[in-house]
Formats: structure tokens, C-alpha cells, sequence
């Protein structure tokens, strides 16, 4: 059986047998296996020397009652109490050091494949699952994980503590140990049932938390909505009913989590009280020495404690596997691009040809049948439909993102198969619909994808756009940080920066999925500009929404239902009258300066009717 | 009194001037709790003293040769009666300290957000939302944590720092001595613990930030990866990145592990059984008065076992707090103005030499000269960061202008009643806001008591009314997370809906949605027409449609305005504008 407990999963989870889940995670802890033998022995040393003090104590006390002639034997035990106490904390400290540096690199190389693995994963994977949830599973996963082997440690003392007491109070008086193990099973059932009328309360507490959490967000982003009509009142009441309903919720949660521990206390008091006084008869029948009566007393503690650790662990067992399976599912998860070669091309024509292509996406029906597309080096094709007409699958074979079914796709006359992925992606240039930045400058992102680049070569291609006025408008050029996802510069800023990276690359293919983001007219221009001196060095594959970008293709492709129902070019398209002319009119329209004029003419006219 | 936009009083006034101050100042108005937590604290330390005493009674005459059997009964029965009641005493602090925590939380969280509603429309244009909602919840969190477990867990392990010096003096007063010094070494080393750890942890932090940042911009730029051919780098980059993490958290583990604590309580607990039974070699003091002293020394064991958590727990919370009051003690530098002019508007706007900046390092606005007569539309043309936003952010006060003024209808701003400004005044921002609500109530926002036919024909105005009706339950369709999602276009539509409500003599209108099809296009032109009658208008506008057919357009560079004029004017002034009206070939 597999551990799970409820999470929504996600379809390439998988479930692993408990032998094959624990072989796993030995793959993991083998490198360190040393470090982890001596981690048992620093934790059966702790956990034995842990038991002793009581002992000693007892000895020493019963030792010294004797008295005068004991002296050394008395030396000797007191300071056997300072040593193991001493040794105690040695044995702390060696175990810690040595636990953060296993948990340390277990957690890095689990991560390490899981990353490695995600990032090589096929785009069919990304689009299918979240990447909030991909990213999950890189951490929080890891760290639920983590955090069970540190709780086993801790547990694993605790149960070689808690034996060590309890085989010594055996042999010291077992009539008085099987009493003291009978409050085992009482505790056991105590925590138990507390757990689960906490975990009840806590769902609630965390539901109500939530709540605060959404209703904060969602004001805080209406503020300024709110100030604009003056009902600043009215979002505060709302806020005000959500923040005192989750304080009743987790007021009654506060109740519950006080309660366990007094509860635990008493039963313990109740049972020292016992021992005190059961203890002290068999001291008077002869049955054991003072010293072991006060020994017995001061070891119950060490006995009972840990027992509701061990109650507590099991739960967290099961979120470290759940979360180690949820980490080796995503690692193991299945790809479906496959090549069949690792052909290293040193530059690309840019050739490009479908042959009674098929091609479906891996859940829903056919998007293309018996397919056909040529696109000559160096031509620029313009690829229009509705949605759902298939034009983007159709980039997406071109840059091997996805797998086809059937028929053939060459580049240069060649299986794309036969390609190493890499090397053959390294002469495509792609834009995507929503430019992405990372982290860093625009000089930084720029480089992405051709590393070697110089500044001076970057400024000059910078200088071929609009007189390189756009890198003005950043407030330290090159040097500007783009934030997060690129999110400190305008999304027209953004455009230009992925385009700026393809004009510095030179790809042989360049597939643009372009953004339908509106942006002012003056960058427009200077997109479109960059826009054109990329067309002028590759062969494209344009899914076009501009009209510029539509009107300076060789050649446009209408598409419908995964086939061409129409090409040629724009003139040629609107003058015969057909589908093009239907979609210029349904996408494109708005964008002419035709319908410009107009609007500018009906607004004056409505002045002309309704003089101020 | 403090300058403020809105003002409704909180529960009571609290002192802001350091996070412990205003701490207190809350904790003080919830004293009842608080006062029955430190009482059950107390309690249960001191009783916990006393089964150590009972044992050395016990022991006493269980050895003296005759072993009374009653006083051990009564040892026993102290000890049961005792430990209950210590039972009850730790249920009063674990509770008393919970539910301060959550009055805490809850009046903490309240007077943030009464702050908050408090502030300028400047603080909320400049500060981040994601950066407000982390303290709204997570710092408001952590400084619910500084009361449980954090003062719990000190509080309540600090008495037990005392037990065995008083227990000690009891018995003999030399006896003080390992506890006194244990005491004294405890808090040094916890402080120097915490000097020491804390860099570490915030480094431990900045670099799992820095991975963890990283890695979710790869995962979502996965395409931008792969198109780029970038896996290895990326790889290698991460491998980096969580190596470093690695590193930090080792280093963290082993201070950890060097806590030295741990290593005096094993101390103390070896010399003062020595202490102890040189004691009794010199006949000072029992047998059972070891026991005693020696159980109340290992008492001394919950203090130094919860200090490794709870020191860290509360100066973290600390840090909370201190970034809490950082927002609330921002200066707010507008206030309402209640005495100054009220009066409907006509809607003259009027800018001479105005000049702004948001810091202090680069102008914004540069000396802005304009006049825009009642009913005018005008567009906003310019680049981002041209100033177009900010230009139209001073028409309702959101910001004063460091030098020059704004004037409506002749009246400076800063002498109009805030209330009477913008309340003539409709912004619609560039991301529509729309509350988890229906779609009536959304409408209504700005005029609560709205008819259905007054939402009606607002609607209808705005062109939302037929894609309202297509929704499965129109008008009374639930916006946002649990509801339907709504495209840009018909977000915009609806907030112009808003705006036909409340009739503002002023329409600002920062238009940036895009029109995926020309029906849309169609409908949204058509909407904005009728919005911009009968009042002045401005326009910040991508779409040249727009600016066609405005009465006024402004184009905007750097924070100047680069031209000024009809459309005819700019087309033969203006390269840069004739530029944009012709087709590139």
C-alpha cells in the first residue's frame, strides 16, 4: 500500500511498495551510510547513558548512607554522574552535527533530481500540471521529508531511552515496573483521541485562517477602489465579521490544544504518587533499597515522556513517505518526446516540412490530420485561424515540444527525431505569448540564450531599433533589473527584450507566438521594427494577432479545424473575399488605420448633433 | 491627533513607538487572560517544587530504622493533590497565553487594517500589495507566536530557573551556589546563542529565497528554458543555489548542536550532587535533603530543553512587529480637509508648472502646463513610465505636486474638501478591481443604495448588459475566486458601469486592455463615448482610435509633455506622432 492521505494527486502520481519506496530511499542514504552507523550508535550511546543518572544516584545515595568506609566508591560514582552527563551532551552534539549534514545532502540531491528531472520534463508535462505544484514538490515536499528523518532520530532516542528504563526497572522490582507500564497504554489512548479532536479543531482554525487570508488579500487590493468611492466603511465591516469568526474558531482551538498536556501531567502525578507510596512498602518488606525506591521515582518521567512521542510519530511517518512518493512520482514520471538520434547540425537552412502529419494532444481529439505545410529557408509565414484552429500545435512540433502520432516532420530534409533536441533548439529562435524574464538585468537577459555575447554587440543591435531610444526608457539601460518574471518593466519593455535576445541569437528558425497585450503606439512601432530585422535573418513561423505582423508575411496560412483552407498573401486573401476576409474582419479589422479615421469621424459628428 | 483619510477608532490607543511598548500597550487591555496565564504559570512551577521535598521526607524516615508508613501516605497525598492541582495551574497558563495570543492577533490584525484604510492613496499606489498582505498575515502571525508558545514557553520555564535556588537555600543556603551560577551562564549563553544564530538563520533564509525564487521562475519559464536550450545552465545554476543553501543550513545545525545549555545543565547537575554530598560528609545536612536538592535540580532541564525554540520564537515575532509598525508609522501626508471647499464641480482642469517626484532621486513630472475646459475629453499618449499615470493621479489628489498646482475650477486642490473632490471624481485604474461579489453589488459599489433599474441602465450604458445576461445567473453572478472570470474587456465595461452610477463630473480612464476581436473593440469605444459626455474625460490610452477622437491629445515623454494639441495639429508638428499613424512597410 502507498501512503496517502487525501491530497489531491496529480495523474503521473504513482504508488510504490513499501519495499520499493524504502529501496528508494536508500538509494539516497547510502552515500552516507557511514555517517549513518555511527548516528545508531551516537543514538543507542545517548539513549542508554540517558537512562543511567537515576541509577548512579540511587547507588550513590545508598553507598553513602552506609558511609564512612565507601568514601572512594562514592568518589568514583559522582563523578561517573558528572562524566555520562558530560558525555550526554557530547553525544548531542556529535549526533546534531552529524544529522544536519546527512538531512543537509539528502535534501539537496533529492531536490537536485527532481529539478533536473522537471526542467527536462516534455512541455506536454508543464502544461498539464501547475507549476506552483511542480514547485511544491521540489520543496515543501523535501522539507516534510527532512523533517522525518529528524523526527525519527528524536523518536529513536526516545524509544532506546524509554527501553533502557524499562528492562532496569524490571530488574530492579518488576512487581512495581508492570505498574508503572500499565499507565503506558492509558497515555496511549489519551493522546490518541486528542490528536484527532486536534487535528478537527486545527482544520477548522487553519479553515478560518484562510478566510482572513482571502478577504485581506481581496481588500487590500480593493483599497483603492474603496477610496475612490469613499466606502472605505464598508470593506472594514466586512473584514471586521471575517477577523472575529476566525478568533471564536481558533479561541476554541486554543481550548482544546491546553488541554493535552495538563492531562498527561496529572496522569504522571497520579502515578509518581503511586510509586511513592507502593514504592516505599517493598523498602520496608526488604524487597529493595531506599535507593532504588528514589530511582524508580525519578525514572518515571524518563519512561512515560516518550511514549506520546512515539503515539505522535506515526502520523508523521505518513507524511514523509506520502511526501517522498509524491517526490519520486514526479521524478519517474514518463516522458513522450523521444529521439531516435543525436544528429548535431552546425547551422540550419531552415527548411521546414510537414508530410501527412497527425498530430493529438495526449488527453482530447485529432488537431491535425494528414497535415501539410512547406516552408521554403528563409520564407515568412504567417499562420492565422480562430482558436482552437491548431496554430499553435503547429509551432509547437516545429520546436519539439510535443510528440506527433503520425506521417513525418523534416527540418533540413531530416527527421526532427534524428536531432539532438538540444543542439537543434539551439538554432530556433521562440518568442512566446507572454515574454518571459528572469531574475536579473536586461544586458542579463538578453544573453539568455547566447551566453558569449559581448555589451558593445548588444548595444549596437539595441541601436538598430528606433535609434535605441527604447533603452532609454529604462532607468539604468542595460543595467536595469527586470524584477521578478520581468515584472518591473512594461510588458511592451518585455517584448522587446525577448525580441532583442532572438535578433542577438541569429537562429536559423525563428517561431513567434506573439502577445495580444496592448501596448502604447510608440513602442508598438519600435516592436514591429525589431520585429522586421528579425525577419529579414530567419525563416518564421509567425502565429500572428498584429495586423503589421500579419500584412509583412511572404505568406499566410489560413487554418481551420487543423487544415489550410486558404494562403497567399494579405492582399490577395482580402481581395478574393473568402475566410482571411471573414477573419480580418472578425480580429484585424480594429487595428486598421481605416477604423481609426472612422471612429474619429463619428465622434465628431456626435459633437456636430450635440453641441456642449 | 493623527492626519488620516479615514478614521474609525480603534478598541483603545496603543503606543507605536517600539514593538515592546506597543506590545504592551495591547497586552495591558487584555489583562484579565494575561493576568490568569503568568498566575497559572507561577502556580505550576511552584508546585512542581514540590514533589523533590516530599521525596526527601519520604526518604528520611524510610531509612531512619523505623519507617513511619503514615508520613509517606501523607508524602504520597501531597504529591497526588499537589500534581493535580499543578494539572489545572498548567492548563491556565497553556489557555491564558493562547487566547492572548488570539486577542492579540485579532486586535493586532484589526488596528492594521483600520491603518491601513487610513492611509493616503499615495501609500497605496507606491507600497506592493503582495508586500502588505505578507505582514497582514504572516508578521501578524508571528507576533501572535511571541505570546504562545514563545512567552508561554519562557515565562513558564523561567520559574523553573528559581525552584532549585530557593529548594537549595531551604536546605542549606551554600547550596544556592551551582543554581545561582547556572542561572547567570544560562541567560549568557542564551543571548550569545541568539547573537550568533541569527545571522546564520537569515542566511539560511535569503539563500532558500533565493533557490526557491529561482526555481519557480524556471518552472514557469519553463518554454523560455527550452527554447533557449538552457536546461544544463539552469541545472548548474540550481545545483549552485541549493549548495549554498545546503552550506547555511549545515553551519545553522551545528550551532545548534553546540547549544550550550545543554552542556551546563549536565553541569550543574554533576557539581551540585558533589556540593550536595560534601555536605553531608560534613554532617550539614541528610541524605534525604540530596534527593531533594538533586530532583530540583533536574528541574532545571524544561528551561534549557524549550530555550533552544522559544527565545528564537519570540525575537522573530519582535522582527514581525517592528515591520508592522514600520508600515503604520509611515507618515501619511494628506488628510482630509473637512472645513475646506465643497460644491458641485464643473470640471475645469488646470496645471501650472507642476512638478513631481516620488523620490527624491528623479523627477517624475517635470513643470506640466495644461488646461482642460468642463466636457473635454482628453487622451494621454506616451511610453510607459512617461508619466501619463501620474499625471492623472494628481486630478484627484492621490498625490500633491511638490512645487506649481492643481487647480479645479480655480480652486487648489489642497483647499477643496477631500470628500467633495473625489467623490466628483471617477478613477478607473489600468487593473479593474472587482470585489468577490455579484455583479449587481460590484455595479452598486460606489452607490450602495442603488436601484435594480439604476443598475440596469448603467449597465446598458456601458455595453456589459447583454454579456451580464449571458452569465448563468446575470446580474446576480458571483465575481472572482469561487465565481466566473471575466476578460479584460468586460471588467473595464463593468467599471465603467460603476462609473455611469455615481455620474462623476470627472472620468479618468487608464485604458489598457486590449480588444481581442473588433467586436469587443466595437463595444468598448462605443461604451467610453457615452462615458466621456457630459463631463471632462481624460484618457490614458493605447489605442489610436481613442486618441483620434479626443478633443485634446497629450503626448507625453520623460515627464514632460513632449505635444500638445488637436490631431490635425500634431500631425504636422509632430514626427514622432505621424510616425505612429502610418503603416511601416
Amino acid at each position: 500500500m502507498g501512503f496517502h492521505q487525501g491530497l489531491v494527486g496529480e495523474a503521473y502520481d504513482r504508488q510504490y511498495s513499501n519495499s520499493a519506496l524504502l529501496r528508494r530511499i536508500w538509494t539516497y542514504a547510502r552515500p552516507y551510510s557511514t555517517k549513518l552507523w555511527l548516528m545508531l550508535i551516537t543514538i543507542i550511546l545517548q539513549g542508554v547513558i540517558g537512562a543511567l543518572p537515576p541509577v548512579l544516584v540511587a547507588r550513590v545515595v545508598d553507598t553513602g548512607q552506609v558511609n564512612t568506609t565507601a568514601n572512594r566508591l562514592l568518589i568514583i560514582l559522582v563523578l561517573a554522574v558528572l562524566v555520562i552527563e558530560v558525555l550526554g551532551y557530547v553525544f548531542y552534539y556529535v549526533l546534531h552535527r552529524l544529522l544536519a549534514r546527512v538531512t543537509a545532502d539528502i535534501s539537496r540531491n533529492l531536490a537536485t533530481d527532481a529539478f533536473s528531472a522537471s526542467i527536462q520534463q516534455d512541455m506536454a508535462f508543464h502544461d498539464r500540471y501547475s507549476s506552483g505544484k511542480i514547485v511544491s514538490r521540489i520543496t515543501t515536499d523535501n522539507l516534510d521529508f527532512v523533517l522525518l528523518i529528524q523526527l525519527t532520530v528524536d523518536v529513536l532516542g526516545s524509544v532506546i531511552q524509554s527501553l533502557t528504563v524499562g528492562v532496569i526497572l524490571l530488574r530492579t522490582e518488576w512487581r512495581l515496573a508492570l505498574a508503572l507500564f500499565a499507565f503506558v497504554p492509558v497515555t496511549m489512548l489519551i493522546v490518541s483521541v486528542y490528536r484527532n479532536l486536534a487535528r478537527r479543531v486545527t482544520r477548522e482554525g487553519m479553515r478560518a485562517m484562510a478566510n482572513v487570508n482571502a478577504n485581506i488579500k481581496e481588500t487590500i487590493s480593493g483599497i483603492s477602489v474603496a477610496k475612490n468611492f469613499r466606502q472605505e466603511d464598508s470593506i472594514y465591516q466586512d473584514f471586521k465579521t471575517t477577523n472575529e469568526t476566525s478568533y471564536r474558531v481558533n479561541y476554541r482551538r486554543g481550548f482544546v490544544l491546553s488541554i493535552v498536556f495538563p492531562t498527561i501531567r496529572t496522569i504522571g502525578g497520579i502515578s509518581i504518587a503511586l510509586m511513592t507510596y507502593y514504592g516505599a512498602l517493598t523498602v520496608t518488606q526488604g524487597l529493595i533499597s531506599a535507593g532504588a525506591w528514589y530511582m524508580i521515582l525519578l525514572s518515571s518521567d524518563r519512561f512515560l515522556m516518550p511514549v506520546m512521542s512515539i503515539t505522535s510519530y506515526w502520523t508523521q511517518v505518513q507524511t514523509g513517505f506520502s511526501a517522498a512518493e509524491r517526490i519520486f512520482a514526479l521524478i519517474d514520471a514518463k516522458r513522450t518526446v523521444v529521439q531516435t538520434g543525436n544528429y548535431v547540425p552546425t547551422r540550419l537552412e531552415g527548411k521546414i516540412d510537414f508530410n501527412h502529419l497527425q498530430f493529438h494532444y495526449a488527453t482530447g481529439g485529432e488537431v491535425l490530420r494528414d497535415f501539410d505545410l512547406h516552408i521554403r529557408p528563409g520564407e515568412n509565414v504567417a499562420i492565422v485561424g480562430h482558436t482552437g484552429a491548431g496554430k499553435s500545435s503547429i509551432a509547437r512540433l516545429i520546436t519539439r515540444f510535443y510528440e506527433f502520432q503520425g506521417g513525418e516532420l523534416t527540418i533540413d530534409d531530416r527527421d526532427i527525431r534524428s536531432y539532438d533536441l538540444t543542439a537543434l533548439r539551439t538554432h530556433m529562435g521562440i518568442v512566446t505569448q507572454v515574454p518571459f524574464l528572469f531574475e536579473g538585468t536586461v544586458e542579463e537577459n538578453i544573453r539568455f540564450s547566447v551566453p558569449g555575447i559581448s555589451r558593445e554587440e548588444i548595444l549596437d543591435l539595441s541601436r538598430r531599433i528606433g535609434k535605441g531610444e527604447w533603452l532609454e526608457t529604462f532607468s539604468h539601460g542595460l543595467d536595469t533589473n527586470v524584477g521578478e518574471r520581468g515584472s518591473q518593466i512594461s510588458m511592451g519593455q518585455r517584448q522587446l527584450v525577448a525580441l532583442m535576445r532572438v535578433l542577438a541569437h541569429k537562429p536559423s528558425i525563428f517561431i513567434l507566438d506573439e502577445a495580444t497585450a496592448s501596448i502604447d503606439p510608440f513602442t508598438e512601432k519600435q516592436i514591429q521594427q525589431a520585429l522586421n530585422l528579425i525577419l529579414e535573418q530567419s525563416t518564421s513561423v509567425l502565429i500572428a494577432h498584429r495586423l503589421s505582423t500579419v500584412t509583412s508575411a511572404d505568406r499566410i496560412i489560413v487554418l481551420a479545424g487543423g487544415e489550410i483552407i486558404e494562403e497567399g498573401t494579405h492582399a490577395q486573401l482580402l481581395a478574393s473575399g473568402g475566410n482571411y476576409a471573414e477573419l480580418y474582419n472578425t480580429y484585424f479589422r480594429h487595428q486598421s488605420l481605416d477604423y481609426v479615421e472612422k471612429a474619429g469621424r463619428l465622434y465628431s459628428s456626435r459633437h456636430a448633433l450635440n453641441p456642449e | 491627533m493623527a492626519i488620516s483619510e479615514f478614521s474609525t477608532p480603534f478598541r483603545y490607543k496603543t503606543d507605536k513607538s517600539s514593538p515592546i511598548r506597543w506590545l504592551w500597550s495591547h497586552t495591558i487591555h487584555l489583562w484579565p487572560m494575561f493576568v490568569v496565564a503568568m498566575l497559572g504559570a507561577i502556580g505550576n512551577a511552584a508546585l512542581a517544587s514540590v514533589p523533590p521535598l516530599e521525596f526527601g521526607t519520604a526518604y528520611d524516615t524510610l531509612i531512619s530504622g523505623t519507617p513511619l508508613m503514615h508520613v509517606v501516605l501523607r508524602a504520597a497525598v501531597i504529591i497526588f493533590i499537589s500534581q493535580s492541582a499543578r494539572g489545572v495551574f498548567q492548563f491556565f497558563r497553556n489557555f491564558g497565553f493562547e487566547v492572548t495570543a488570539q486577542q492579540i492577533e485579532r486586535n493586532v490584525r484589526e488596528e492594521f487594517y483600520i491603518n491601513l484604510l487610513g492611509k493616503s492613496m499615495t501609500f497605496h499606489s507606491l507600497q506592493s500589495i503582495g508586500d502588505l498582505m505578507a505582514r497582514a498575515t504572516n508578521d501578524i502571525r508571528e507576533v501572535n507566536y511571541i505570546f504562545s508558545p514563545g512567552i508561554n514557553m519562557v515565562f513558564g520555564s523561567i520559574n523553573f530557573l528559581f525552584i532549585p535556588i530557593t529548594v537549595g537555600a531551604a536546605i542549606h543556603p551554600s547550596l544556592i551556589l551551582t543554581p545561582v551560577i547556572f542561572l547567570v551562564l544560562y541567560f549568557l549563553s542564551i543571548a550569545r546563542y541568539l547573537k550568533i544564530l541569527e545571522p546564520v538563520t537569515r542566511n539560511v533564509r535569503l539563500y532558500f529565497g533565493a533557490l526557491n525564487s529561482r526555481l519557480a521562475e524556471d518552472i514557469d519559464g519553463i518554454e523560455t528554458v527550452k527554447s533557449a536550450a538552457q536546461e544544463d545552465s539552469e541545472i548548474a545554476l540550481f545545483k549552485a543555489n541549493i549548495q549554498a543553501y545546503r552550506d547555511t543550513s549545515v553551519q545553522q545545525g551545528d550551532i545548534e548542536a553546540r547549544f550550550l545549555p545543554m552542556l551546563l545543565l549536565a553541569l550543574a547537575m554533576g557539581f551540585g550532587l558533589m556540593h550536595a554530598l560534601l555536605l553531608v560528609r560534613q554532617g550539614a545536612i541528610g541524605m534525604g535533603s540530596v534527593l531533594t536538592y538533586f530532583s530540583s535540580l533536574s528541574l532545571l532541564g524544561f528551561p534549557t530543553n524549550t530555550s533552544i525554540r522559544s527565545y528564537s520564537q519570540i525575537s522573530l515575532g519582535l522582527a514581525g512587529a517592528r515591520r508592522l509598525l514600520s508600515v503604520m508609522n509611515m507618515e501619511n501626508n494628506l488628510d482630509k480637509n473637512d472645513e475646506g471647499h465643497a460644491g458641485k464641480l464643473r470640471g475645469e482642469v488646470e496645471f501650472s508648472h507642476v512638478s513631481f517626484a516620488y523620490t527624491s532621486e528623479t523627477a517624475t513630472l517635470k513643470d506640466i502646463n495644461l488646461v482642460v475646459y468642463p466636457g473635454q475629453t482628453v487622451a494621454v499618449v506616451g511610453q510607459t513610465g512617461s508619466g501619463k499615470t501620474t499625471l492623472a493621479r494628481l486630478i484627484n489628489r492621490t498625490y500633491d505636486p511638490d512645487q506649481g498646482s492643481v487647480r479645479i475650477d480655480g480652486v487648489d486642490l489642497r483647499d477643496w474638501s477631500l470628500d467633495s473632490l473625489r467623490s466628483q471624481i471617477s478613477i478607473i485604474e489600468q487593473d479593474i478591481f472587482l470585489f468577490s461579489k455579484t455583479i449587481a453589488e460590484n455595479i452598486a459599489f460606489g452607490k450602495p443604495g442603488a436601484t435594480q433599474e439604476e443598475i440596469l441602465v448603467a449597465a446598458r450604458k456601458a455595453q456589459a448588459e447583454n454579456f451580464i445576461n449571458a452569465l448563468p445567473e446575470g446580474f446576480e453572478t458571483v465575481i472572482g475566486e469561487r465565481g466566473v472570470t471575466l476578460s479584460g474587456g468586460q471588467r473595464q465595461r463593468l467599471a465603467l458601469a460603476r462609473a455611469f452610477l455615481t455620474d462623476p463630473r470627472i472620468l479618468i480612464l487608464d485604458d489598457s486592455t486590449s480588444a481581442i476581436d473588433s467586436q469587443t473593440e466595437d463595444e468598448i469605444q462605443k461604451a467610453i463615448m457615452l462615458a466621456a459626455e457630459g463631463r471632462t474625460t481624460f484618457i490614458i490610452t493605447h489605442r489610436l482610435s481613442q486618441i483620434r477622437w479626443a478633443d485634446l491629445i497629450v503626448v507625453m515623454k520623460e515627464g514632460l509633455i513632449s505635444s500638445i494639441g488637436t490631431h490635425e495639429e500634431l500631425m504636422d508638428t509632430s514626427e514622432s506622432y505621424r510616425n505612429i499613424f502610418t503603416e511601416v512597410q
